[in-house]
């Protein structure tokens, strides 16, 4: 899977739930919004092998 | 969704009435971008001027990014915009504030930090800009998170007496602008959201000093809590409009203002909090 964090590209072996993919990556949901394949997704929506998942960071203090 | 209640909003607090002249406090960011989108959509059913007011605090790296969103957007919803700044106006820009203020005071003090400073200065800049451009009423980007985060640090300091005067002033005066807070219902994601849905391209920036103040630990705090105990920030906020009217009222009793010797600008005490920053 392909995974982009604010724009930073990586690749990542995961398969399971948006949800589940931001807790492995001490990620809260609060503060990013994902598109999964350039379509926002939902934290229920399934990710795997094959899928861009893209994590946009959208709280910001200040 | 998200109109629905932005419009529900405004409609429940009366925020807004037939004809009158709303200023926008317009930096540049999501939230207030959105609330201009949101406020130009809602003019269209009910008549009301609409201008925007930015105010460059003077944040190197920082504010003149979010500026450059904030007048293309003006623009493109052929809105007008004032543009005001710290330098103008106190004759020094944040920046060279906080340098000042780390050489002079502790950091530990709390109203040195470069948040509370800011807060102060921006409070009575959007106070005085909509003023001067004859506002009926100040609309500000707070969204639910933002309220929810103050209403908590107000508990967590044990000051109640803010939590009073959160959404207004308890004592009225003319020189005061009303503010008006139509996201104050909207979580901060959801807006994000609203604003990649609608093709509204932002700048993604932090500002610089956001990372030292005591909101942003609150802030961690209650995403944490949401994400065990979702509807949390609702909670905290209904619970604000609950006690916000007896607060009101106890706070308002015996409480006086009085004008700053150096503005003129009104005060609770002495000399207004700008005029010592200025200084």
């Amino acid at each position: 899977m392909k995974l982009i964090i604010d724009n930073e590209k990586t690749e990542l072996d995961f398969s399971g739930t948006l949800d589940a993919l931001l807790r492995e990556l001490k990620l809260m949901r609060e503060e990013v919004v994902v598109k999964v394949n350039g379509k926002l997704a939902p934290e229920t929506a399934r990710v795997g092998p094959g899928d861009e998942v893209n994590v946009i960071k959208v709280v910001f203090g200040g | 969704m998200f109109d629905k209640r932005f419009r529900k909003t405004v409609r429940m607090a009366k925020m807004l009435r037939k004809g009158e002249r709303v200023a926008v406090g317009l930096s540049g960011g999501k939230d207030s971008t959105v609330l201009l989108h949101s406020l130009a959509s809602l003019k269209k059913d009910l008549p009301f001027e609409l201008v925007a007011i930015t105010i460059d605090e003077g944040i190197e790296g920082y504010r003149a990014r979010t500026m450059v969103p904030a007048k293309r957007e003006c623009e493109r919803l052929e809105i007008e915009q004032k543009i005001f700044s710290f330098k103008e106006l106190c004759g020094k820009t944040l920046d060279e504030l906080v340098a000042g203020s780390e050489k002079s005071r502790s950091q530990k003090q709390e109203s040195a930090l470069p948040c509370s400073q800011c807060g102060v200065l921006r409070r009575y800049a959007l106070n005085k800009a909509a003023m001067e451009t004859k506002a009926d009423k100040l609309a500000i980007g707070h969204n639910l998170d933002d309220m929810a985060q103050t209403m908590m640090m107000n508990i967590m300091r044990a000051e109640p007496s803010r939590i009073a005067r959160m959404n207004e002033p308890v004592l009225k005066s003319g020189r005061f602008v009303q503010r008006i807070r139509p996201l104050m219902l909207t979580p901060e994601k959801e807006i994000a959201i609203y604003a990649m849905l609608k093709g509204i391209a932002l700048e993604h920036v932090e500002c610089p000093y956001a990372g030292s103040a005591f909101r942003g630990h609150v802030r961690k705090m209650l995403n944490e809590s949401e994400e065990r105990y979702p509807g949390t920030k609702f909670k905290i906020m209904n619970s604000f409009l609950e006690m916000e009217g007896t607060l009101r009222e106890r706070y308002s009793k015996g409480a006086s203002l009085s004008l700053c010797p150096e503005c003129g600008e009104p005060s609770s005490k002495g000399m207004c909090r700008f005029c010592q920053l200025s200084q």
